[in-house]
Order: structure tokens, then C-alpha cells, then sequence
């Protein structure tokens, strides 16, 4: 018998045959995170997204309107578009030049009447259609096309509610915020943590500690997990302004939207957090951070503190003189080098044959939880 | 088609825009119920009998389904039925009313998240307004814009209520205003003075643009409107297949493709000028080669810009012209491989 992992077998961490299956399943087949919406802005503008095993990608005609696309010439398969670019009319393949316009459609086969001497039905050959939608300022692809693809709306529309009042949209983007890493852990394990609300209080003891923990409330919307707990109060009435009232104001919402989609979010940022399976112990995780206009944020800044935490070292887990070396991410003082540290250390203990795993705490069901979405696809 | 008539009542009967035009609703009673029922941007047909004659005209419904039925009836000039209608029908009058009916529907997509462009000239505007309505109310995740021609301010059949709509949906509706012939102070109403052309289509896409990909437009002015329309938003890049359209009264077939005419003139390739004649249905392109030339081309679809040329007079039409812009085309640009002549004589090079 397999040993278990809660509800997975502890193979679903570390094999190659569990990753292909979630591949299959999983990140082929549902709607994946493209980018924020401004990333395609103008005409003849487009981006590329790797979304499971299929490679979308995105344009913007001249009436603004976005198309998507299989990224794949028909041909002969050559992928046509690189991940960005502009000023595209149409949109021709490199290897030998056949070229479609923005519908999709083949319009050019060069040297055709030689090359095609009984001809060839440029009709049949149009690109295969994907599509994109729109949901809080960021796009989004899915496979099939329009007619077949589930309403993006109905897909986000009952966690829609619980992720607070900030549309991105309205926000800009701090450049110097986007970061890609690679984390030596599979992609479960990472969202696990990022749902994990028992390790708040301990791992992030001295850094999320603006947070009051105990009052977080968090729960699952169909696939889809949201979070929302408050700052801790300091001086009662600071947090009691501009009469908008309510326990949803002035606190963080941290969803985890399926798959793997996190944003962290207050009154005035949204950040995403883009996890991407590369193998069963590899992760990728994009994220990029929209703020309130400078202006705005002066006058926020002197009303709470920031979702990021407290500066990088001014107070961590472990102390400087118990620290491992200069690079020990228990030292660091940042928050995210501290839960890429456990979800790393986890790994290495999956392919142990002793590693057995403990009962979930009631701050852990939404791992338990999560388990069950991903198994909810694979059946 | 033969449609059977029923007597209505007339339930209310309001006069619009001064007397020009008059909102007529009509009580349905509840054994024609499902007969009645009707989809945005269909129309019943009336049947009025006028000096022992019978006349039947056609108007759309202004309301969505589910509330009254209600049309608008704009004055036409010498128009016997209009004009009977906004002078003299009054509540409580039975007309003879057709079940409604109509290919010019929009069928509401609750899970969806649309942008509808709603393009109408002068009454136009009636299948439009209750597709802007049924829009707003059966779709929560879309958005309407409307872009309304007319001549002037007082021209314009539900002004208030469109401002309305807007102002109750003002995160996913938008109302334009554009005047032919605004008069003194019309200036605040209106959105630009003119006509819905295609720089009014570019300020539009960029002040409002579209929500990614599900996009529709929707037309109903008359027929040469809908052409010029559909033409501006060819150009660009909307698909034919996302433009509905309306023209008042009749449909008028689409020039799908672009004939040209027979045409003699001369073409300067690499500093030599050459004679040449082309038919109606050959391309300058196809025409140089035949006789003998070697014009730079490759793509032949009107997308890579090789076999492009300039006409220092004469006129062509283009079948497609991706590799050129507008101002290309006002500078007598031509894609050889896609255009054709359309006046008699010409003078081309290639040589630019």
C-alpha cells in the first residue's frame, strides 16, 4: 500500500507519473493566469503563455479587441509567436513563411501553385482558436474556443466576493516587485503552505506578526480557497477611520484560486502569486505587485503598515548568532524566503522511506482541502 | 411571410422628441401571452387602413422582454403611416399588431462577459435601446456602449433615458452622442459633430475599449450607413462575423468581393516605363506579369507589402490591404497583388 500524504499518496509529491497526470488534467484543461491586462495594451501587441501543455497565445487587432490562439503553425508545428512583441498584422510562421491574419485564418502559403500543384485548402488551415477573458484586471487563457471554454466570470464568481475591495486594474505596477524564482518543492506543497494558517503564528512568528491570526477567516469557494484576516489592533481607534466600517476593511486577503493562483491583497496593493509545476520537485512562482498611485499611497503609508512585512532584517525567526551563515533564509527576516525554506526541506523528506506524515491540525484543513480539489480533477 | 393580425389595446401612447415621434404600449392580453413574447431587437408589424386602403409597416420593439411592448414611431416625411400614428393614435385605440418577429436579435448570455457596441442612426436607435437594456440587465458581466447619429440635439429619440441607463450603470455603460448639424448649444450633448466614420471608431476602441475577446457591433441606420459602417470597422481588423446589422426597411446585399473595370494606363518598373492594359477582373499585379514584367511580390494576399506600388493617377480598389494604413492609402499607395482598377487610366510605379 501506498503511504499516505492526508488524502494523496506521498507519490503525488515526487513522481513523474502523478506530475503528467496534473498536466493532463489539471493545467491543460482549466483557465490559467496570463498576465495583467495592461501587458497587452495597444494594437499588434501580444504575449505568449505557457499554460499545461499547450501554448497560447494573445493579440490585440487594431479594434482592440484581444484573439487567442494555439501558439502552433499548422504546417508544421513551429511555434509562430516568441513570449512578447508588437506591431504583428498578421502573424507568420518563420520556417516557411505561411502567414494568418488576426482571425486565425491562413491567408499565405508562399510559391503555392509550385509547391501545392494540386492545390491546397488554406480554409481548413486556420489556427486553432483559444480563448482569453478579462476578471479583476488580469487576463486569463483557456484552451478551447470561446463557444466551448466555461464563463471565466462563472469560474471566479462565488470567491469573487471574499477578496476584497482593490480591483487591480485601478492599481500600478511596481516594476521592481516582479520576481521569478524556482522552489525545490512540488507545486502542492507550495499552495499547502500558502493555505496553511497553523504556521502563521510560528514560522512567520516575526514576520506577519502585524497580523492578529486568530482572527482569520478563511474557506473554500468551489475550487477556490480565500483568506482574510485583520492587523493587529494597536491603538483602538487607529484602524476605525474614514467610516468605512466593517471587518473586511484594513486587513490582508491571501486567496489561493485554483490552480495554483495567489494573490495577497490589502487596501491598497494586489500581488500575485503564480505557482507553475516544471517537474514533481520543481515550482515556479511568479509575482508581481500593483500599488494605489504615489500620491494615494503617501497618504495610506501613515495609516498602516504594508502586506509585505517589515523591512528585510529588522526582526526574524532566528536570531543572528544562531543563524547558519550570512544566506540562512530563517534569518532573513522576509517571509516568503522563510516558507520557500520549509516547502523545500518538506521535499527532501518525501522520498525517505520513514517520512510518515502527522494528523492535520484544524489550522491545516485547508491543505486536507486542497488535496481534495486536485483529486476532484483527476478522477 | 404571412403573419396573423391581432387586435391590441393601446395602453399608453406618448408623444417623444416634441411630437416627432411617439412611444406606443400596447396591452397584451393573457391568451396571446406566449405569442407575444419576443427577443431584443425584433419588431412587430402594424396594419393601419387609411382611406380605404391598407398599409402595414414594421417597428421595432424599444422595450426588453418581459416588460411592455412597447415601439416608437418616428415621423417620416410624407410617410402615411408615421404620421397617422404620432398625430392621432391615443390610448385605449385598438391597432392590428403582427407577433413579433426578426433575424436582428441579440439573445443575452448571463455567464458571459460581453462588450456590445451599439451603432444607430436617428431611429435606428429603437432595436438598439432594448438591446442595450436587455444587455445591462440579463448580463452582469457586460458592458453596452452606445454610439448614436443624428442630425441634432432635439433629433435625439430617447436622450434622457439613455443618460439614465448610464448614469445607473455608470462602470459598464457609455452613451455617445455624435451630430450631423448640432445647432447653437447642442455643443455639451454631443460627443463629436459628424458622422460615425472611422476616426470616430478609433477615439471610440481607445476611449472604451473592448473586454478582451467577446466582442459584438450592432448596427441599424440605413443601408449606406450599415456599408460604410461595416466597411470602416473592416479596416479595422473586425471580423464580418461579429458585425450585426439592421437597415431600416430592406437589406442590401454585401460587395463581397471588389470588382474592378477595364483599364489602360502605363507602369514604371526599375526607371523603364511600360504600356499596359488591365481587365476588369485582373489585378495590376497579375496584369504586369502577364505582360512579361517581373514586379517585386511573395505573399499575394495582400500582407507582406513586397509588390507594393503608386498611383500617380488613376484609381484602384484593394481586395485586402493589410501591409498598408490609411495613409498609405491617401498617398496613392496600392498592394499590386490586391488591387484593382477602377477608372479607365492609370499611371503606377514601383518604383518608390
Amino acid at each position: 500500500m501506498s503511504r499516505m500524504y492526508h488524502e494523496l499518496p506521498v507519490d503525488a509529491y515526487t513522481s513523474w507519473e502523478w506530475y503528467q497526470r496534473e498536466q493532463d488534467r489539471i493545467f491543460s484543461r482549466v483557465w490559467r493566469y496570463a498576465g495583467f491586462a495592461e501587458d497587452i495594451s495597444e494594437p499588434g501587441q501580444y504575449i505568449s503563455v505557457q499554460a499545461g501543455a499547450n501554448n497560447i497565445l494573445i493579440v490585440m487587432g487594431r479594434d482592440h479587441r484581444l484573439r487567442a490562439f494555439h501558439n502552433i503553425c499548422r504546417h508544421r508545428g513551429t511555434q509562430l509567436l516568441r513570449a512578447t512583441g508588437k506591431a504583428q498584422r498578421a502573424v507568420t510562421c518563420p520556417y516557411h513563411d505561411w502567414t494568418y491574419d488576426l482571425e486565425g485564418c491562413l491567408i499565405a502559403v508562399p510559391n503555392a501553385e509550385r509547391e501545392y500543384p494540386s492545390g491546397i485548402d488554406k480554409s481548413q488551415l486556420g489556427l486553432k482558436a483559444a480563448s482569453v477573458d478579462i476578471w479583476r484586471g488580469m487576463l486569463f487563457v483557456h484552451p478551447d474556443p470561446p463557444e466551448r471554454s466555461p464563463s471565466l466570470a462563472e469560474w471566479f464568481g462565488a470567491v469573487d466576493p471574499h477578496l476584497g475591495p482593490v480591483q487591480p486594474a485601478e492599481l500600478t505596477e511596481i516594476p521592481a516587485q516582479r520576481t521569478s524564482m524556482e522552489v525545490k518543492a512540488n507545486w502542492k506543497i507550495l499552495v499547502e503552505n500558502y493555505v496553511d494558517v497553523y504556521h502563521l503564528s510560528h514560522l512567520h512568528s516575526a514576520t506577519l506578526d502585524m497580523y492578529d491570526h486568530a482572527k482569520a477567516e478563511y474557506g473554500w469557494h468551489g475550487s477556490h480557497y480565500a483568506f482574510w484576516e485583520p492587523l493587529v489592533a494597536m491603538d483602538g481607534d487607529r484602524h476605525d477611520n474614514g467610516g468605512r466600517g466593517g471587518s473586511g476593511d484594513h486587513g490582508a486577503w491571501v486567496p489561493m484560486l485554483f490552480p495554483g493562483i495567489g494573490f495577497a491583497t490589502s487596501d491598497s496593493e494586489w500581488s500575485t502569486y503564480i505557482i507553475t509545476p516544471l517537474a514533481p520537485d520543481l515550482t515556479r512562482v511568479e509575482s508581481r505587485t500593483k500599488r494605489v498611485s504615489k500620491s494615494t499611497w503617501n497618504s495610506l503609508w501613515s495609516e498602516w503598515p504594508s502586506t509585505r512585512g517589515r523591512p528585510e532584517g529588522q526582526k526574524a525567526k532566528v536570531g543572528k548568532k544562531e543563524a547558519e551563515g550570512r544566506d540562512d533564509p530563517l534569518a532573513s527576516g522576509n517571509f516568503i524566503a522563510e516558507d520557500n525554506y520549509v516547502c523545500e526541506q518538506q521535499q527532501k523528506s518525501m522520498t525517505s522511506p520513514f517520512f510518515e506524515v502527522g494528523p492535520a491540525a484544524q489550522g491545516e484543513s485547508p491543505v486536507v482541502n486542497h488535496q481534495r480539489v486536485v483529486l476532484s480533477f483527476l478522477k | 411571410m404571412s403573419l396573423t393580425l391581432h387586435s391590441l389595446t393601446v395602453a399608453d401612447a406618448r408623444p417623444e422628441i416634441g411630437g416627432e415621434a411617439k412611444s406606443i404600449e400596447f396591452d397584451i392580453p393573457p391568451a396571446l401571452g406566449a405569442e407575444f413574447n419576443w427577443k431584443a431587437g425584433q419588431h412587430v408589424t402594424i396594419s393601419v387602413h387609411l382611406k380605404g386602403r391598407e398599409y402595414r409597416r414594421s417597428y421595432s420593439i424599444t422595450n426588453p422582454p418581459g416588460e411592455s411592448l412597447r415601439v416608437t414611431v418616428k415621423r417620416v416625411r410624407n410617410g402615411m403611416v408615421s404620421n397617422h400614428l404620432v398625430d392621432l393614435l391615443q390610448t385605449g385605440d385598438h391597432v392590428d399588431v403582427t407577433r413579433p418577429y426578426g433575424e436582428f436579435i441579440l439573445q443575452p448570455a448571463p455567464q458571459g462577459q460581453r462588450t456590445h457596441y451599439f451603432f444607430g442612426a436617428g431611429s435606428g436607435i429603437t432595436p438598439l435601446y432594448a438591446m442595450a437594456r436587455t444587455v445591462l440587465r440579463d448580463e452582469p458581466f457586460s458592458y453596452a456602449h452606445l454610439i448614436l447619429g443624428n442630425t441634432d440635439r432635439q433629433r435625439i429619440l430617447f436622450y434622457e433615458e439613455a443618460q439614465r441607463l448610464h448614469r445607473r450603470h455608470s462602470n459598464r455603460c457609455t452613451v455617445r452622442h455624435i451630430l450631423s448639424s448640432p445647432r447653437f448649444l447642442d455643443g455639451a450633448a454631443a460627443w463629436r459633430k459628424g458622422r460615425i466614420d472611422l476616426d470616430a471608431l478609433k477615439s471610440l476602441f481607445s476611449e472604451t475599449p473592448p473586454v478582451a475577446q467577446d466582442v459584438h457591433y450592432w448596427i441599424c441606420g440605413p443601408a449606406s450607413m450599415n456599408d460604410d459602417l461595416s466597411r470602416a470597422l473592416g479596416m479595422l481588423d473586425v471580423p464580418g462575423s461579429r458585425i450585426h446589422s439592421e437597415s431600416y426597411g430592406y437589406a442590401t446585399p454585401h460587395a463581397i468581393d471588389v470588382a474592378g473595370v477595364d483599364s489602360t494606363g502605363s507602369v514604371t518598373l526599375d526607371g523603364h516605363r511600360t504600356a499596359l492594359a488591365v481587365s476588369a477582373q485582373q489585378t495590376l499585379l497579375q496584369a504586369a506579369r502577364q505582360a512579361g514584367l517581373q514586379p517585386p511580390f511573395s505573399c499575394e494576399s495582400g500582407v507582406c507589402g513586397a509588390c507594393r506600388a503608386r498611383l500617380h493617377s488613376g484609381e484602384a480598389h484593394h481586395r485586402r490591404q493589410m501591409a498598408l494604413d490609411e495613409r498609405d492609402v491617401a498617398r496613392g499607395y496600392v498592394l499590386t497583388c490586391q488591387a484593382v482598377p477602377a477608372s479607365p487610366a492609370f499611371d503606377l510605379t514601383y518604383d518608390v
